[in-house]
């Protein structure tokens, strides 16, 4: 394929490569990134996403782009609220999968002498559901509530305070959730598994303060160098896994009756306003509430180690809370007018100006803190990239080397790691993702948001 | 020919492509396929059963459909299975049983958590010497 070098971080896919783009894409990439991502099929999904009716603006593609089924993961679309249609595919399967980043009044000199007691108490009191079951039993009342009010539900039973929520986007609850458009397989896969962290990409790490770029915005958020914080990375497990595939199912039938049609059916979608694209959108905002739910629930349990192995004084407050696998109605500037768009972000975060942007590295690498920034409302509907990007498929991954290794040498670089399974190490080696500092980079150099900090890792748990 | 799978490359999901003497074979074969995603099979006894019905309009939702029964048992109830039966495949269902027993953490080992099976690059087609079909999945 060939791009258009629009800078040194933004390239542009026309809409005349391909037949049935509406509009161009835009892959924000640095050139030795741009090699990474030309090895498999991203490039081409980010054509096919130019093509979802009622698209406005550009497509876009962040710097952590890799190949998913359809969409990019590491893709934004925003569709007109009128003429547009809403893919659940935009938003993947595991429906505001996200990241929870949590301070603490302690130090990396704090943590080190009890690390390993600290990791094992976590990896006890955070499951991964998958053949453990969780430590949570909620009734189909309290399933519908999480469903409907979010986070609201576990505070209300003793998990966690009010002030999480002023940290949690959209305070853990998009309205017009209704727990009937979620199927009865969708709950019943879910129920089970409020509080679990899910296996995969997915894991909960302690980190520490390794360098401070932004003093001022850390200073707010109380982080120092030094400064032990935890980052919690889960979605809506079984619930929203479910809720994707219904309505993927659903809106593929759908399309027939609206004379709909998208290169790859994965993409199936429905016009935002028929009863089929509301029905999804109110099933996906229960979703994105049980996500909600789920990282607080998995908050409090981390919050429960700490006092037990660092005693009752110790503190840990929401940061924030993003999702980066969303739907969202928001008005932004197109064409010189402000409009209502459908923002669909498959692996990208919102990144406003003023908000903070987690930005989560391979295991055993950095993670980065950033601020959303002006040119995202600009230029990405306020997005930004949600994480490093796979560059090694699972399979690869595994290639020549056993969890065994890679827990050896982690620990030789000061960090301990427990995992439920040998595959949640050899598929997840750092070497399996692409640099994080060389995506942060893109980031932070097109000012669609600037480095606050960078968090190192001294502990893993995995699923 | 006897039903087999392979597990394939993708840059961040796995796919499944199964061979099969029949179409139902073939499901059969790309059913443990999905299997041996979620966990070490070899240790797993038939024990208990599962009735498996899936509905479509066409014939990649039907098998999508078949293969996200095993996701919902292996959710919901820890359920692996290790034999697959097929009784009826029309135009919208396909119906059959599935036996194995409970994920048991202190015998079983459990892999990778499959969260769905998708649409993408799915193939379902006669071969020279039977029926292959090709799925990938959301891991």
């Amino acid at each position: 394929m060939h791009l258009e070098k629009i800078d040194d971080y933004r390239w542009l896919i026309p809409k005349t490569y391909k037949a049935g783009m509406l509009t161009d894409a835009i892959v924000y990439a640095s050139q030795r990134l741009l090699e990474a991502i030309r090895q498999d099929q991203s490039l081409e999904q980010a054509a096919n996403i130019a093509m979802l009716p009622g698209i406005v603006g550009r497509a876009l593609a962040m710097p952590d782009i890799h190949q998913g089924y359809g969409f990019p993961i590491g893709g934004v679309a925003a569709v007109d609220e009128h003429h547009g249609v809403v893919s659940p595919g935009g938003v993947g399967f595991d429906i505001n999968c996200g990241v929870r980043l949590l301070s603490s009044s302690l130090t990396v000199n704090d943590v080190r002498p009890r690390l390993r007691d600290l990791v094992h108490q976590l990896f006890v009191s955070v499951p991964s559901g998958t053949g453990q079951s969780s430590r949570l039993s909620i009734s189909e009342n309290d399933l519908n509530e999480i469903l409907e009010k979010g986070p609201r539900w576990a505070i209300a039973h003793g998990m966690g305070s009010e002030a999480d929520l002023d940290h949690t986007e959209d305070r853990g609850c998009i309205a017009g959730a209704d727990p009937y458009a979620v199927s009865a397989r969708a709950k019943q896969r879910g129920k089970p598994q409020l509080g679990t962290l899910g296996s995969g990409n997915h894991f909960l790490e302690v980190q520490y303060v390794d360098e401070v770029f932004d003093e001022q915005t850390a200073a707010t958020y109380n982080l120092c160098e030094n400064r032990i914080v935890v980052l919690i990375h889960t979605g809506s497990r079984g619930l929203g896994h479910q809720v994707c595939s219904d309505y993927v199912g659903q809106l593929d039938e759908a399309m027939r009756r609206y004379d709909l049609h998208v290169p790859d059916r994965q993409l199936a979608c429905a016009p935002i306003h028929s009863p089929e694209g509301q029905r999804y959108l109110k099933a996906m905002a229960a979703a994105a509430n049980f996500a909600w739910t789920n990282r607080q629930c998995i908050a409090h349990a981390v919050r429960g180690a700490f006092k037990r192995t660092f005693g009752e004084n110790v503190d840990l407050p929401v940061i924030h809370d993003v999702a980066h696998n969303i739907a969202k109605l928001e008005s932004h500037h197109v064409d010189g007018e402000r409009r209502r768009v459908l923002v669909h972000r498959k692996g990208a975060t919102r990144a406003f100006p003023g908000q903070p942007v987690f930005i989560p590295g391979s295991m055993g690498t950095a993670s980065y803190f950033l601020l959303g920034r002006e040119a995202s409302m600009r230029e990405t509907f306020g997005s930004a990239c949600h994480g490093a990007g796979r560059v090694m498929s699972r399979s690869a991954s595994k290639k020549g080397v056993t969890a065994k290794e890679i827990q050896k040498e982690l620990e030789s670089r000061g960090i301990i790691v427990e995992s439920l399974t040998r595959e949640g190490l050899t598929e997840e080696k750092p070497e399996a993702y692409k640099d994080i500092e060389a995506v942060v980079d893109v980031v932070h150099h097109t000012g669609l948001a600037s480095r606050v900090v960078r968090l190192r890792p001294i502990g893993v748990v995995k699923g | 020919m006897t039903a087999q799978f392979e597990l394939l490359e993708h840059p961040s999901d796995i796919g499944v492509r199964a061979r099969g003497a029949t179409r139902e074979d073939a499901l059969v074969a790309v059913s443990h396929g999905l299997t041996s995603i979620l966990a070490d099979t070899t240790s797993f006894r038939p024990a208990e059963e599962r009735f498996f019905k899936a509905t479509g309009t066409d014939e990649a939702t039907l098998i999508i459909n078949w293969l996200n029964e095993i996701l919902f048992f292996f959710d919901t109830e820890g359920m692996v299975f290790i034999e697959f039966s097929i009784d009826s495949w029309t135009g919208n269902e396909i119906t059959g049983q599935a036996r194995g027993e409970r994920f048991d953490v202190e015998r079983h080992e459990f892999r990778t958590a499959v969260k769905a099976v998708t649409y993408h690059q799915f193939e379902s087609h006669p071969t020279p010497d039977g029926w292959e079909i090709q799925v990938f999945v959301d891991v």
